[in-house]
């Protein structure tokens, strides 16, 4: 059985049911105790488990960051939120030279099953430094997971993935999906971190997109004269090129789409796997569309110029045609 | 005369002999690394000694050690760590201590509880926290030691990791080394009259020791470690210790005095200064001591035999360890 919830709470329901599955589950961050989190996603689970299990830090990403590393070495399971995925770049000794390499300098003796999570994404006026999708930035860093949430049902469930894996993993919401609702089975479930999804089928042209995105997509494969596939990464590190470089053997044509900005965006990534080892599936060159090069202005209509827009999506789609 | 010495007979042997041994397995490692056996930096811990041996022994072995500071390889040696890893580490080879992975600046082990170092110097800190906070989910009575040295102090991951060490009350005790420089920028610069006073504003106990004498740093370490089991909290020591080696080697010293200098090697080495000491007490003779150099040699030639023989690692190695694989539901 399934029922409608919004992003925010199936967030909330993975926390909820990862504490209550495993006593070595801590969460900690800024504001997650009465406050609930600044979109709620925190909501009644101090109430629930406590202080010891549910911990409000003081106001410092570094010592968040760090503080998990050193926890999860230690032998228990931090999830732990920054409040904004901008803020990695706060906590960027923990975030690009701790966290992913200790496990690796050690020779594979040090575990650190942490998860963070941390809302990304542009879309609500939040400015420069509350709006940058940050997955391009991690998944340069090797060591990191990286996932990314584009519905309830995929935040519920590879969120209670992301805690249940053993390596670090960053966990991406987008802030703009934060009350959009969609199904989520009322049984529990989990989905593979590392696997994409062909979310929906099509012939002509693949497009890769998550998040935001992939729902501009959607409206773009709706304007468009083409049958589109559209594949949703899911994980951006490691990335499974498999799933679409099938789908791109199948279409011959491939777009990304994605939040991070063009120069040196994820998008190009994507692409180049595609174009070096299955270039003679394509049928036309792989098209990229990406946040422009500046930062996330704040004005609503200057922020929806630098984001990918259905339009920009649908005419990137026709281009190749 | 009175005795000057505040532990029995067999802890200051062994206290003597613990120096000893990181003095010599680090002379050793300096030929080694002038040969062009040993790659990258190399970092000596010279005039630390007795700072890294008081600390080690005021430890249990489940306590967990985040080595911090530049001066690595004599904490690691203080740890436990058998001498044959850690020489296989600092040659990159695969029975290192971490295959090869990691090397002078990360050498680590799980099982006895060192957690390594934070090459980014003070990021190690807040590690340390954690490993704290997980020792008291876990309902152990274990603490968490953590080194630093005069100049890691300067950085915000320092200060932040003893906000939050206070703001939950864990069991961390914060060492600095204070060796008076940072390389080549003195810690006299530096404000604080001592450098543990920047434990004053979070209400940790405070103490400033000097570090050279391994006698008090073992009773300084060994009160703030029985605060910490008692639930009573972190607190910060200012360990103040001579480094009468060069940064690392290679380091020219160029902005150092020479009299100065000469003279604090007179009278800061802390192993001239305890083998003097207990000889004076009656507690080893010049020829016990002369026996102990000789094991301890023994034991570090056949460490850098065993690295010698230790095969490098495969290039296909390199690959290893980013990832635990499958990630979590993969393939279902
Ligand atoms: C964050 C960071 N900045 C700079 C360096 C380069 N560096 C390595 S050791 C060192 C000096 C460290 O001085 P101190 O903390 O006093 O330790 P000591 O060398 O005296 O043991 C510097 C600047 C580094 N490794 N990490």
């Amino acid at each position: 059985m399934a029922r409608e919830i919004t992003y925010v709470e199936a967030i909330a329901e993975a926390l909820d049911e990862e504490l209550s599955r495993d006593d070595d589950v801590i969460l900690f961050g800024e504001d997650v105790e009465e406050f609930g989190g600044n979109f709620g996603e925190t909501e009644g689970l101090y109430e629930k488990h406590g202080r010891d299990r549910v911990r409000n830090t003081p106001l410092s990403e570094i010592g968040i960051a760090g503080m998990a590393l050193g926890a999860a070495v230690g032998g228990v399971r931090p999830v732990a939120e920054l409040q904004f995925a901008d803020f990695a770049a706060t906590a960027g000794d923990e975030v690009f030279n701790q966290i992913p390499k200790q496990p690796y300098v050690s020779g594979g003796q040090i575990e650190a099953p942490l998860t963070i999570f941390a809302p990304s994404g542009a879309g609500i006026g939040a400015g420069a430094q509350h709006s940058q999708s940050v997955h391009s930035w991690l998944g340069n860093v090797p060591g990191w997971v990286v996932v990314t949430a584009t519905t309830p049902y995929d935040a519920k469930g590879l969120f209670k993935s992301a805690i249940r894996d053993d390596n670090p993993v960053f966990f991406l919401p987008h802030k703009m999906l934060s009350e959009t609702k969609g199904e989520v089975p009322d049984e529990e479930y989990t989905l593979p971190l590392g696997e994409a999804a062909v979310e929906e089928e099509g012939e002509d042209v693949t497009v890769v997109a998550t998040q935001l995105m992939f729902h501009r997509a959607k409206e773009a494969a709706a304007e468009v004269d083409a049958d589109v596939e559209i594949v949703n990464p899911r994980t951006f590190a490691p990335l499974d090129t498999e799933t679409i470089a099938e789908s791109v053997r199948k279409t011959g044509r491939l777009v990304v789409v994605d939040e991070t900005v063009e120069r040196y965006g994820t998008q190009g990534h994507i692409a180049n796997e595609i174009v070096e080892n299955d270039f003679f599936s394509l049928d036309a060159p792989p098209k990229t569309i990406g946040v422009k090069d500046v930062p996330i202005p704040l004005s609503p209509p200057l922020e929806q110029e630098v984001l990918p827009s259905a339009d920009r999506i649908a005419d990137g789609i026709e281009s190749l045609f | 005369m009175t005795r000057n010495i505040s532990v029995d007979d067999e802890t200051a042997r062994r206290f003597l002999e613990e120096m000893l041994r990181i003095d010599v397995f680090e002379e050793e490692t300096k030929d080694r690394f002038g040969e062009g056996e040993i790659p990258g930096f190399v970092h000596l811990s010279g005039g630390h000694e007795g700072s890294h041996v008081g600390m080690g022994a005021a430890m249990r072995d489940e306590d967990w050690l985040a080595v911090g500071g530049a001066r690595l390889i004599g904490q690691y040696i203080a740890k436990g760590v058998p001498l044959p890893e850690i020489m296989a580490e600092l040659y990159g080879r695969v029975d290192g201590s971490n295959k090869g992975h990691g090397g002078q600046m990360h050498v680590s082990d799980v099982d006895r509880k060192l957690y390594g170092h934070a090459a980014t110097i003070g990021s190690g800190q807040n590690p340390a926290v954690g490993l704290a906070l997980a020792e008291e989910m876990k309902g152990t009575d274990n603490v968490a030691v953590t080194t630093i040295g005069d100049g890691g102090t300067s950085r915000g991951s320092f200060h932040t990791a003893l906000v939050f060490a206070a703001y939950w009350d864990l069991p961390v005790v914060f060492v600095i080394e204070n060796n008076q420089w940072a390389i080549s920028t003195p810690s006299e610069s530096l404000p604080p009259d001592s450098l543990s006073d920047y434990g004053i504003p979070h209400n940790m106990p405070t103490e400033s020791i000097d570090g050279s004498d391994v006698e008090e740093v073992y009773r300084a370490v060994s009160d703030a470690i029985e605060r910490a089991r008692n639930g009573e909290g972190p607190s910060v020591i200012e360990s103040r210790v001579v480094r009468l080696v060069p940064h690392f080697e290679g380091d020219k010293e160029t902005y150092r005095d020479e009299e100065e200098y000469e003279r604090l090697k007179e009278e800061k080495d802390p192993i001239e200064n305890y083998r003097e000491r207990l000889i004076e007490n009656d507690v080893v003779t010049e020829a016990e001591i002369e026996d102990m150099i000789a094991n301890i040699e023994t034991e570090v030639e056949e460490a850098v035999e065993f690295a010698r023989e230790s095969p490098e690692p495969e290039p296909e190695a390199a690959y290893e360890h980013v990832y635990r694989m499958p990630l979590y539901g993969q393939g279902e």
